[in-house]
């Protein structure tokens, strides 16, 4: 009899990924933020379930889109087992003297995006840019998270010390700036000139705009940071460049709505992790993993 | 309601649906979406996003929830046809910045519709049934397969290779061994082979056909019968080298076969093998050819067997001739139009596409214009004489045979 029927043939993958989750959540809930500037810690609170919920559901579209891949033909078992075995594999990958050669080209490929390149480089610049900032954004969130509180390292807490200026402030602000600048022309080439190429359908322009808000968000709460003289926000605010700049145009008294902009902020930006998989930008994971998957699929997947 | 089976999409397809980032590098370039008729359905990006479009509707999170909703007759019969006017040249696999597979993509997009009761087209039943009936997709009975090589009886020795043991296999293919326009292709290639002192031979009137047009248009089960049957026979023969001059089965018993049976021979296209037979000079180019010639890159030696250099050699090799390349060439050549099952069902559309590459190859000034493909050859010809071009089409062997003449 073919397996899968049952919920127990599939449970040993569900099990494992709801203890993931729960895992991340705890994760998520237990550290300390102690170092987060926020005045009403009701607004943390608030943020840190935002944050939670997205990134189940983030998981969980993952996990849905991962399954409809699944489903396809090549692989013997029922989609979860599919899933597991390609898991499994890929992890063996991953840990095999292969994968050391294999990086270079997708990093040349799926970072770097090489072809492209040849192609278009307004094109290529955009996408560098936006994946580049987003890359950038993305491991300095962990470093700093890391750093601030877990290893309470001074020089990122200090309103001072030098990684607060340049990781916190600079890097930050540089890796906003990319995805800003990325983002400008994409949206310029795709609402203002149009070529020919392109073709826009509600999910590119939700895309565009959502990560557009994100980033203009960040910024504007780093100016009403600044403007309003802030906690966190009083010292080295040149390291802060574009910040900065957005406070010029920012009554000092703005300071007052810090804490809601920033749940603000932050709710939208937990959003844009759970809209991912349900976006037009999951492709941002689907195409490296397309471009290795290959490799990385047991043998059959395609014949 | 009509629900469609996905069960034939295979994973990788499936992956690569959603890892196309709809850039719409692959709509201007596409030779039938974009350049000939501008349709957007036919181009890669608008067959993906329909493509994803159906299966969200009827396997989408929404449609698991409340339930699937209808495509109509209209809306998969059109898809259909859209999908089926792709030559499957391959061009969108080398613009598209994302890596993407698309060509076998498109193949497993047919496999999907035949599934589905979608394919192939009306028009490539008759094709089919030929293969089916004659082992051939041009209704010409078996007995007349070896016909062309009776008028080089006397010039040159072909072994009946599941007797002789040849130690190369000639497979000549369907379009050079029956349509009489394109029989001097296998013609010449025989005698290019003789004039090497070559121990080749044929299947005669026992090659059947390497089954490339049901693979291309979706009919994988037959595809795979055709597959064995050739495998068997070309293990019968005992040949160390399988050469073909069509660039068509050349992809098919390289890249396909294996995927069914192990081919023991080394499959070798013409132009490979006569490179290789010049270059250790048991085939010498001596006569002369001052001429201008340009040279079209077949999809599938080209794009699809990354084949660009081996031909461009031979011609460099021949005295006197001078070649001259086409704005789009190599890995970026356009597409003569015929491939895919394409000429077989819209053969305006197929004229269009190959009037565009005539246009290309007019551009350069060459009086010639040279493929290394029987297929693309039999287009671009009748498009140079409905074109009233001045240019000359030529297959490679032939001029080969006239500079060792």
């Amino acid at each position: 009899m073919a397996g899968g029927r049952y919920l127990k043939d599939r449970a040993w993958l569900y099990v494992p990924f709801v203890a993931f989750i729960v895992a991340i959540s705890l994760v998520i809930l237990l550290l300390p933020y102690e170092t987060v500037y926020v005045r009403d810690r009701a607004y943390l609170r608030a943020f840190l379930a935002t944050v939670v919920a997205c990134v189940a559901v983030f998981l969980l579209g993952m996990l849905y889109n991962f399954l409809v891949w699944m489903r396809g033909k090549g692989l013997a078992g029922t989609p979860e087992r599919r899933l597991m075995r390609v898991l499994l594999k890929s992890t063996r990958f991953v840990l095999s003297r292969r994968f050391g050669r294999i990086l270079s080209v997708f990093v040349k490929d799926a970072v770097y995006l090489s072809k492209l390149k040849d192609r278009s480089v307004t094109r290529w610049s955009m996408h560098l840019l936006i994946l580049g900032g987003f890359i950038t954004m993305f491991f300095l969130d962990i470093i700093v998270t890391f750093s601030m509180d877990m290893a309470k390292y001074q020089p990122m807490i200090r309103d001072d010390g030098w990684a607060k200026l340049w990781i916190r402030d600079f890097g930050f602000d540089l890796a906003g700036l990319m995805m800003l600048a990325g983002l400008v022309i994409a949206a310029v080439r795709r609402f203002a000139l149009r070529p020919k190429i392109v073709r826009t359908e509600a999910a590119d322009s939700a895309s565009i705009l959502f990560l557009l808000l994100v980033v203009l968000g960040g910024f504007v709460l780093e100016g009403i940071g600044i403007a309003g003289t802030v906690p966190m926000h009083q010292t080295g605010n040149e390291y802060s460049f574009v910040g900065l700049l957005f406070s010029k145009a920012m009554p000092a008294a703005i300071g007052q709505y810090y804490d809601q902009v920033w749940l603000v902020h932050g709710i939208m930006s937990a959003l844009l992790i759970a809209y991912i998989p349900f976006s037009k930008l999951f492709h941002m994971v689907a195409t490296p993993i397309a471009i290795e998957a290959e490799k990385m699929l047991p043998s059959g997947a395609s014949a | 309601m009509r629900r469609l089976d996905v069960s034939t999409l295979d994973v990788l397809s499936l992956m690569r649906y959603d890892a196309c980032t709809r850039c719409g590098e692959c709509t201007s370039t596409c030779p039938t979406g974009g350049e000939a008729q501008d349709e957007e359905l036919v181009t890669p990006r608008g067959k993906i996003l329909r493509l994803k479009e159906f299966h969200k509707r009827q396997y989408g999170i929404r449609a698991r929830l409340l339930g699937p909703r209808d495509i109509s007759p209209a809306e998969l019969k059109e898809f259909s046809e859209r999908a089926y006017q792709c030559t499957i040249c391959g061009q969108c696999r080398t613009v598209c910045p994302d890596h993407l597979d698309t060509i076998t993509m498109w193949e497993n997009m047919r496999e999907f519709l035949v599934a589905n009761g979608l394919g192939p087209l009306a028009a490539h039943d008759q094709i089919v049934k030929s293969i089916e009936n004659y082992d051939n997709p041009w209704m010409q009975p078996r007995t007349q397969r070896s016909r062309w090589s009776k008028k080089i009886e006397k010039e040159v020795r072909i072994k009946d290779a599941l007797k002789g043991k040849p130690e190369v296999l000639y497979f000549v293919g369907c379009t050079a061994a029956y349509d009489p326009n394109i029989r001097e292709m296998a013609v010449n290639t025989a005698l290019v082979l003789g004039r090497a002192g070559l121990d080749f031979g044929t299947l005669g009137n026992e090659e059947g056909c390497c089954g490339s047009t049901l693979l291309r248009t979706g009919l994988l089960e037959p595809a795979r019968r055709t597959a064995r049957k050739n495998i068997e026979r070309f293990e019968q023969t005992g040949a160390q080298t399988i050469v073909t001059s069509c660039a068509g089965c050349y992809k098919t018993i390289r890249q396909d076969y294996p995927l069914v049976g192990k081919v023991n021979a080394r499959v070798v296209h013409v132009t490979q093998l006569v490179g290789e037979l010049i270059e250790s000079r048991r085939l010498k180019l001596t006569k002369g050819l001052s001429r201008t010639v340009t040279f079209h890159d077949p999809c599938h030696l080209g794009r699809h067997n990354k084949l660009f250099e081996e031909p461009r050699r031979i011609l460099e090799s021949i005295p006197g001739l001078r070649l001259v390349e086409m704005e789009r060439n190599r890995e970026e050549a356009r597409c003569c139009g015929a491939g895919g099952g394409v000429k077989t069902a819209f053969p305006e559309l197929a004229q269009k596409i190959s009037d565009l590459r005539v246009g290309d190859a007019e551009k350069t000034g060459a009086e010639i214009m040279v493929t290394s493909c029987p297929f693309c050859y039999q287009s671009l010809k009748a498009s140079i004489e409905v074109k009233g071009s001045s240019l000359k089409m030529m297959d490679l062997m032939e001029l080969v045979r006239e500079s060792c003449e």
